[in-house]
């Protein structure tokens, strides 16, 4: 019943110091007798900057307070006031706990500016080190460490020294957290702190082990050998640190089984079996089975490996694999999100299905968070849509969703469309174009064009949309579906002819001019199979040429050359439409439109009407520049006029050549997904949500090619931690549980003080001959423990043995554990507070 | 690393300035006040929320979270992971929410001390320390009134640095030495229904989104088991960090040691199998002419256990060449606004077997861009509550306390909202 005596004592205290204080200072006191608001001191004029001095020199805790509260303000309103540095660090040893605190603030923020005074300060600091109170001793060494004068390296690193042993998981946190900045202050000291941080990395709190890794990342990431003997250990603690400690020790194993083990991931382009199975079991129907389709799953990019070194995953690797699964149920979002990345790096291809579901969980946080995890589920659905094409209904677009959330959105979508989902995408995409955003509709419409060429069998009916669309009222829309098509077309020729014909029927409605080029130009490229219909749009075309577009006339140009060029002179009507346009596009207004008119005139007629031309051979050249700037088919034809030409310098018959060069086949145009390339980063980096490389990454090392020697993570013998490194975290984590529970069951009365959280600060003030008892007794126990460490079943018996024979002088007998249990109960709660591990000695693993 | 951080006003003015690691110049502001304000030029429908999360300048990376109206940008130089950076800057609001009740400039303003000494607290250069509510409360008391009539009396000095709570609890995420005279444990199941409703009434897509808010008043260490009558329901879940992984894992039951006072215990999301499940449905049509549309729109109630609907209020965002809007309703009271161009239909309450609330009216388009408006497609938003109602029917079966001797008392409470609910017209 200590806490309520305490507080009870506490009160009672703080109520007269209260009333003495009131009867004290009533009347001077009556004008501050308002609530706090801090708000006032933002305004600040002159005449209260010339208070703050007299403030911070005064002896009354208040007023020096309202002093530093206004230096703070003025450093909010981004006011230089430097210029109050000695002042301000005369209040550093102030007794008042707020005044020193603010005292802090001030210092760490210019301390840089004023070295020499602030080396005034370093002695108090040093003082508190050694203060009683963990949280003094703590704060004192994160202030002192953070001031970054390069002079003060070595007391910090004394500093350091001395807090690493000391009893408060709480201050080694900080002892670990001042390492990589006394680094930063000076880089000589790296041989000292690598010493440090491997004997903290035998720390066995998971308080601690977090920000240990941390320091280790940042001071020498590279001596990975320092790890072996804590690899096991790290990864049965990884669920109970803290969640920044989870992201840090990720990043280090991450690295680290990427140089120890062999690359499991394999090279599995089917989707395995064993991932349908278990889906299906938790999956409730309502997703359609689409598992059948394999086609499209693009092998991983980096499996170099034999497909025999599928099911050859290192024990060590699986257990890492094991112990980060739990984490993808943790509420920080990063901490999923390194827990996927360990996944996609480290784990074999089939088990990447376990992370889909998690990170489509993010989709419902902040939108910043969206943001990025889209970004990676973009990068992993190019590599493995399997992971993602359940969840398709996920990435359905809102109309409340910025900008940005959708395009991410649509490539996700468009990555992950298979045979079974197209439909419903499908139909989803056409709902999008209904959208009054103009960026967005055209995306959506480029969608369906992604979709129909990666599954080829849902092309039909894509292009079956794609045509409905281009019958649309809206120019836009229209134009985009044309523009879709043609690509579509290109890629399958097959479908040319009947789907041509169904554009040509809307020529006379579809007014955009971008859809009305892209129909021309596909009535020209395929019109040897469009023999009826094809002149028949010259002619149609022939009648509107005025009140054409420029892009247009252009293609119908082409249109009308490549007719000719195929019928020959042979059909007088082509010919003479042909004519009427070139006549026509002559007295043009666009110089483009005059000089393609005038070059396929040449090349047509060849050398009958080259006089007639007037021209000169330079207008090839001349169209070659032109061409440039039209679609990619023209630049294509400048292309071929200029290597046939090479062949026929002297002869320049032209128009012998005329089919190769207006009617050679066109390469298909590659679609750019504008996410490509993201899939090379790490995931849940910057440079992969940016897709360009960022200062400061770091690639994954590459597997190694020979197995290394997996016994170095044995030896973890030679590696014991200091006793005082062994109180884990234990009440309240999912790996004491057990232990807990067994102890309640047993005594039930005694649970109460037992999980004392104020244990941590009992220990704090134990003596250093209790200290150096307790610690000599934990660490021969411990010998014992890593002497065992294979059978780990029997480790925590021998270690309660052990235990107990020393503290409790050999009464401790095998057999009888509830008695033991008794005993340690009745034992003083000193003994109870130094031991918080041991506590619960009467478990059997 | 994340370096530094600067506050900013809705109006881009620095409210709070803090570096963790070197200093960064406030020029960095300004140039992203440009870029925000250049890509919110870019379209006429361009919010400050489409503004990029991340802007690249030539040195820095501007990381930025735009919430409740004001913005913590977080210039950083070199790789890292972005999402820490967020799901940091995220945290920073919520502990001032945890703190002053709520966020906004004047309430950063009145307690900016305070915010300062937490954001000292919450990162050590560049690396996040603290961040538990309750391990915070420790180290920076909060303010209430009681510290606050001290302070003023002049008190301050009673709390020297030898009276400083010298227990740093074993758990991060409670403190040590919690005593209530009452001990009691609420749970509040709020579950919210996102879904796409086509215009058929066919829910294209639709799932629910639990969480479980719990508030703690319960002294000492106690160790809590709560057990699902059928969690087999949830689809997917997360957890907050006192909940055992393993225990879920193997039992589906949450066995924790709450933190004190309010926190989300569980977050879980639900597949709901069809559109029976919806509990209300929202009957749009819109015959859209050359200039201008006739609508309608009915709501009805479909299975919701004979409970009333609450809070219904439908929005209809329309077209931005919208003039002029007539309309009328049964039941409730719209309201049309013009610069937005949002119709607003607060319906209210609506009680199972009553008559269905009906809008129906008729809205023209200006002169300029009557096409376009034309073509467009209409989303209604839709916003209800149902109050003691799950939709995914997750129960609490027994809430089981180890550890303590007391009898606790234990409320749970259910509610079904609308979460992000559209239909489409």
């Amino acid at each position: 019943m200590y806490n309520v005596d305490a507080y009870i004592k506490s009160l009672t205290s703080n109520a007269v110091k209260l009333s003495k204080k009131v009867q004290d200072g009533i009347v001077e006191n009556t004008r501050d007798l308002r609530f706090e608001n801090q708000a006032h001191f933002l305004d600040t004029n002159e005449d209260k900057m010339r208070e703050i001095r007299k403030n911070l020199d005064s002896k009354y805790e208040k007023e020096k307070l309202d002093g530093l509260k206004r230096l703070i303000a003025m450093i909010s309103k981004g006011r230089d006031v430097s210029e109050f540095f000695p002042d301000v660090v005369k209040n550093v040893a102030s007794n008042s706990l707020e005044v020193r605190k603010l005292v802090y603030i001030y210092i760490l923020r210019y301390a840089e500016q004023e070295q020499d005074l602030a080396l005034l300060s370093i002695n108090t600091f040093q003082k508190d080190l050694s203060d009683k109170n963990q949280l003094i001793r703590a704060m004192a060494l994160r202030v002192m460490s953070g001031i970054r004068v390069p002079v003060i390296s070595p007391i910090v690193m004394l500093g350091i020294k001395k807090c690493v042993t000391d009893l408060s998981p709480y201050v080694r946190k900080i002892a670990a957290h001042a390492i990589p900045k006394c680094y930063q202050l000076d880089p000589a000291q790296k041989d000292a702190l690598m010493d440090i941080i491997s004997t903290m990395l035998g720390d066995n709190s998971t308080f601690t082990i977090g920000s240990v890794l941390m320091a280790f990342n940042q001071v020498c990431p590279d001596r990975l050998d320092l790890i072996h003997p804590q690899y096991r250990k790290l990864c049965k603690m990884l669920v109970d640190m803290d969640e920044w400690g989870q992201i840090t020790a990720i990043d280090l194993l991450l690295r680290y089984s990427r140089t120890q083990f062999l690359n499991p991931i394999g090279k599995s382009t089917a989707q395995p079996a064993s991932r349908t199975k278990k889906e299906k079991s938790v999956v409730k129907s309502f997703y359609s089975d689409d598992d059948s389709d394999v086609s499209h799953h693009s092998s991983d990019s980096e499996s170099d490996e034999s497909e025999e070194e599928n099911n050859s995953v290192d024990p060590d690797l699986a257990y890492l694999l094991k112990c980060a699964l739990p984490l993808l149920q943790s509420r920080n979002s990063q901490v999923v999100l390194s827990v996927a990345k360990l996944y996609m790096h480290l784990a074999p291809a089939e088990d990447s299905y376990k992370i889909g579901r998690p990170l489509v969980r993010l989709l419902r946080t902040h939108r910043e968070i969206q943001y990025v995890v889209l970004n990676n589920i973009v990068a992993i659905a190019s590599q493995r849509p399997y992971v993602f094409d359940q969840f398709y209904q996920h990435f359905f677009v809102r109309s409340t969703d910025p900008v940005f959330i959708r395009n991410l959105k649509l490539d996700i979508l468009t990555l992950i469309a298979t045979e079974s989902n197209i439909t419903f995408i499908l139909r989803e995409l056409q709902e999008y174009v209904k959208s009054s955003n103009k960026g967005f509709v055209t995306q959506a419409i480029e969608a369906i064009g992604h979709c129909a060429s990666n599954i080829p069998e849902m092309a039909e009916s894509c292009l079956g949309g794609l045509l409905k669309l281009s019958y649309s009222k809206s120019g836009s829309v229209a134009a985009q579906s044309v523009v879709a098509i043609r690509r579509l077309l290109q890629q399958r020729p097959g479908d040319s002819v009947f789907m041509i014909t169904q554009l040509t029927k809307a020529l006379d409605e579809i007014t955009e001019p971008l859809a009305r080029a892209n129909i021309f130009w596909l009535v020209g490229q395929y019109s040897s199979q469009l023999q009826t219909v094809a002149p028949d749009v010259l002619r149609k075309a022939a009648k509107s040429f005025a009140t054409e577009s420029e892009s247009s006339k252009l293609q119908i140009l082409t249109l009308g050359g490549k007719l000719v060029a195929l019928e020959g002179t042979t059909s007088k009507t082509v010919s003479l439409l042909f004519q009427y346009v070139l006549n026509m596009a002559r007295y043009d207004l666009d110089y483009g439109v005059r000089d393609r008119a005038r070059f396929l005139r040449a090349l047509v007629y060849g050398k009958q009407k080259v006089a007639l031309a007037t021209i000169d051979l330079d207008s090839d050249e001349n169209d070659h520049e032109n061409g440039l700037q039209e679609s990619d088919s023209t630049e294509q034809d400048a292309h071929n006029v200029d290597e046939d030409f090479a062949y026929s310098e002297k002869e320049l018959n032209l128009s012998d050549h005329i089919k190769a060069i207006l009617l050679s086949e066109k390469a298909a145009p590659v679609q750019e997904n504008p996410s490509h390339g993201r899939e090379q980063y790490k995931v849940g980096s910057m440079s992969l949500v940016l897709n360009r490389v960022v200062a400061g990454y770091e690639a994954l090392p590459d597997w190694p090619k020979v197995q290394p020697d997996p016994s170095v993570r044995r030896l973890a013998a030679t590696m014991e931690a200091p006793g005082y490194m062994n109180d884990r975290t234990g009440f309240g984590s999912d790996s004491a549980y057990a232990k807990s529970r067994q102890g309640q069951d047993i005594s039930p009365a005694g649970g109460k003080g037992r999980y004392d959280g104020q244990a941590g600060a009992f220990r704090g003030a134990e003596t250093l001959d209790k200290f150096l008892e307790s610690s000599d007794e934990e660490t021969s126990s411990d010998e014992e423990d890593d002497s065992e460490e294979e059978t780990s079943d029997e480790e925590d018996t021998s270690d309660e043995d052990e235990e107990t024979s020393e503290a409790e002088s050999g009464s401790g007998v095998e057999d009888d554990d509830d008695e033991e249990e008794e005993e340690e109960e009745a034992s003083s709660s000193e003994e109870e507070a130094i031991l918080p591990t041991k506590r619960t000695n009467g478990r059997r693993g | 690393m994340i370096e530094s951080l600067f506050v900013l006003s809705p109006t881009g003015k620095v409210i709070i300035e803090k570096h963790w690691h070197e200093l960064i110049p406030r020029r960095v502001v300004d140039f992203f006040n440009d870029q925000v304000s250049k890509a919110m030029a870019e379209g006429e429908d361009v919010t400050r929320e489409d503004v990029l999360p991340i802007i690249a300048s030539p040195k820095y990376q501007l990381i930025n979270v735009y919430r409740d109206g004001l913005t913590y940008l977080s210039p950083v130089t070199k790789e890292v992971d972005p999402m820490m950076v967020f799901e940091f800057l995220h945290r920073i609001p919520d502990i001032m929410q945890e703190y002053f009740g709520q966020v906004s400039e004047t309430v950063i303003k009145e307690n900016f001390v305070t915010v300062y000494q937490l954001l000292e607290e919450m990162m050590d250069d560049g690396f996040p320390l603290t961040t538990e509510p309750n391990s915070l409360k420790e180290i920076v008391p909060a303010p209430n009134i009681l510290n606050k009539v001290i302070t003023t009396m002049g008190a301050t000095t009673s709390v020297s640095t030898r009276k400083m709570p010298n227990g740093m609890s074993n758990l991060p995420w409670r403190k040590a030495g919690v005593k209530y005279n009452s001990n009691e444990i609420f749970f509040d199941i709020v579950e919210e229904i996102d879904a796409i409703v086509d215009s058929t009434g066919k829910a294209v897509s639709c799932e629910a989104h639990g969480t479980i808010q719990t508030n703690s008043r319960l002294s000492g260490m106690p160790d809590l088991t709560l057990s699902f009558v059928n969690p087999r329901l949830v689809d997917d879940c997360s957890f907050h960090q006192s909940v055992r992984f393993n225990k879920w894992e193997s039992d589906k039951v949450l066995s924790f040691v709450p933190p004190d006072g309010h926190f989300r215990l569980m977050s879980y999301r639900v597949n709901l199998p069809s559109q029976q499940n919806l509990p209300i449905q929202v009957k749009p049509s819109i015959n859209i002419g050359a200039n201008g549309a006739k609508f309608d729109i009915t709501v009805s109630l479909r299975n919701t256990d004979g409970k009333a609907v609450e809070n219904v209020v439908l929005t209809l965002p329309l077209h931005k060449s919208t003039s002029t809007l007539t309309a009328q309703c049964n039941v409730g009271q719209y309201m049309f606004d013009p610069v937005g161009k949002v119709l607003r239909w607060d319906v209210g309450k609506i009680v199972p077997r009553e008559r269905a609330p009906v809008l129906s009216g008729s809205f023209g388009f200006g002169s300029a861009s009557s096409e376009a408006a034309a073509n467009a497609g209409y989303n209604i938003g839709v916003e209800f509550l149902i109050n003691s109602h799950s939709l995914s029917g997750l129960k609490v079966d027994v809430l089981k306390l180890f550890n303590e001797s007391y009898k606790p008392y234990k409320g749970v409470r259910t509610m079904t909202k609308a979460g992000r609910y559209q239909v489409r017209a």
